[in-house]
């Protein structure tokens, strides 16, 4: 890291902890605050201090009803899973060479979904926007939130990549999964992208896991997408150093939620 | 407590939310300045807060700045959902004051840290004050707050430059 690039970012941090910074700007300045420790304390003092700026602001004891209405929310919804890896389950695109459709599957969906709202809002008369509005907020809050997921994701997706150390694996399936094709990306520092299509219905009460072997010692880097039956995808963090030898990726059908060690049949493999 | 939400205990969050409530509530006001849409950002805030509490990382900060980070999230966004509604032309709900008496529960009073930036955000010279709560609470961007005031980017920038400096001097001191 050179001292100008330290430079540059640091005079972007203020706008960072304010949110002002357009995404790839963003990301930018994130990437250095991983290297960085001097600017990230600087990020964290500043969090700290716009915290306290909030916290000047007068408290408003809300109504009695709007507890109600809060914890009665609460009582109907899940809690997200611990994050272990990143990952996403079935993706419907129309069908292209699986190694180009990866970087640009979370965008598009993206952008349908968004475009999608957009249609709606053009072809509606003014009174029936300020219907669809309200309706659109809502939706727009759950899309900030994919959205979210998806660029954490999109981004470790390009980052194994574009890795120097990335090996492309393609694995071959067998018995029910012969027509099946899945190609493994392989960072040993990123992670590992793995892409599918074409994948047998799992058996009944099953899913499918994947897993890298390294000296016969295989570990779990995830869960594939429970419902399978054609397109998957598994974007995860690598689940432990590699040492860059011979390596195989494998897919193996295991009991929801996976286990530490593969019991089931082996559907799909690949080394290199 | 963020211990027991994070494993599941529903019950940490009506704790949860008789403690930071209130915070939530007013800076939620202070940006849409609408008690209806306030009281929306709060639900979403707690049921954020709920759903990805297993993933809540400490470091980041306190529970109350985490609560507040996502209260101010939610409530520009409003914001801005708004302000298309009347690009659009259509009419954008009245602002309202709080449907409440601003009573403050006894644990929501104050910290010396606050007390001290409070005090600080008071002394701060009046164009660094404006060009930071623009930034902070209109969610507005750079060259935005540029327009808005009629000034040189470099000079927003510097103003709020200047502006977290000293408040952040103030906290240490």
């Amino acid at each position: 890291m050179t001292m100008e690039r330290h430079a540059e970012i640091a005079d972007r941090l203020e706008a960072y902890a304010l949110d002002q910074l357009p995404v790839l700007e963003r990301r930018e300045v994130e990437e250095h605050l991983q290297q960085c420790a001097t600017c990230a304390k600087d990020v964290h003092e500043l969090r700290a201090v716009l915290a306290g700026v909030a916290e000047t602001v007068p408290p408003v004891a809300p109504p009695a009803a709007l507890r109600d209405r809060v914890l009665s929310g609460v009582a109907m919804e899940a809690q997200e899973p611990v994050r272990r890896e990143r990952r996403v389950g079935i993706v419907q695109q129309p069908r292209r060479p699986l190694s180009a459709m990866v970087p640009w599957a979370a965008a598009a969906i993206v952008v349908l979904a968004v475009s999608a709202v957009a249609f709606k809002l053009i072809d509606q008369s003014r009174r029936e926007l300020a219907d669809q509005v309200s309706r659109v907020q809502a939706l727009n809050a759950e899309l900030g939130q994919r959205l979210e997921l998806f660029r954490g994701q999109t981004d470790l997706a390009l980052s194994i990549l574009t890795s120097g150390d990335m090996r492309e694996i393609p694995l071959d399936g067998r018995d029910n999964a012969v027509a099946a094709e899945a190609r493994a990306f392989l960072s040993p520092t990123r992670g590992l992208l793995l892409v599918a299509d074409r994948m047998p219905e799992p058996p009944p009460g099953r899913i499918y896991q994947v897993w890298i072997i390294e000296g016969n010692v295989p570990v779990s880097a995830g869960l594939l997408g429970e419902e399978a039956g054609g397109r998957g995808m598994l974007i995860a963090t690598p689940p432990r150093p590699g040492g860059g030898g011979s390596v195989t990726v494998a897919i193996t059908d295991e009991p929801p939620g996976g286990l530490p060690a593969p019991s089931g049949t082996i559907r799909l493999a690949g080394s290199i | 407590m963020l211990r027991r939400l994070a494993t599941g205990d529903r019950e940490a969050v009506a704790e949860l939310y008789d403690r930071h409530a209130a915070r939530v509530l007013g800076l939620a006001y202070r940006i849409v300045r609408n008690s209806s849409d306030a009281e929306d950002v709060v639900q979403e805030v707690f049921s954020q807060a709920w759903r990805t509490a297993p993933n809540y990382e400490a470091s980041r900060g306190t529970v109350a700045g985490w609560l507040l980070m996502m209260a101010r999230t939610r409530a520009i966004d409003r914001v801005r959902a708004r302000q298309a509604r009347r690009d659009a032309g259509v009419e954008p709900d009245p602002e309202t004051t709080p449907s409440t008496a601003a009573s403050v529960p006894e644990q929501i009073i104050a910290n010396q840290q606050t007390a001290r930036i409070r005090g600080a955000m008071a002394d701060l010279p009046v164009e660094q004050r404006t060009a930071l709560e623009l930034a902070y609470f209109e969610g507005l961007t750079q060259s935005e707050i540029a327009e808005r005031l009629q000034i040189p980017l470099g000079t927003v920038k510097t103003r709020i430059r200047s502006a977290l400096v000293f408040l952040r001097r103030s906290v240490r001191s």
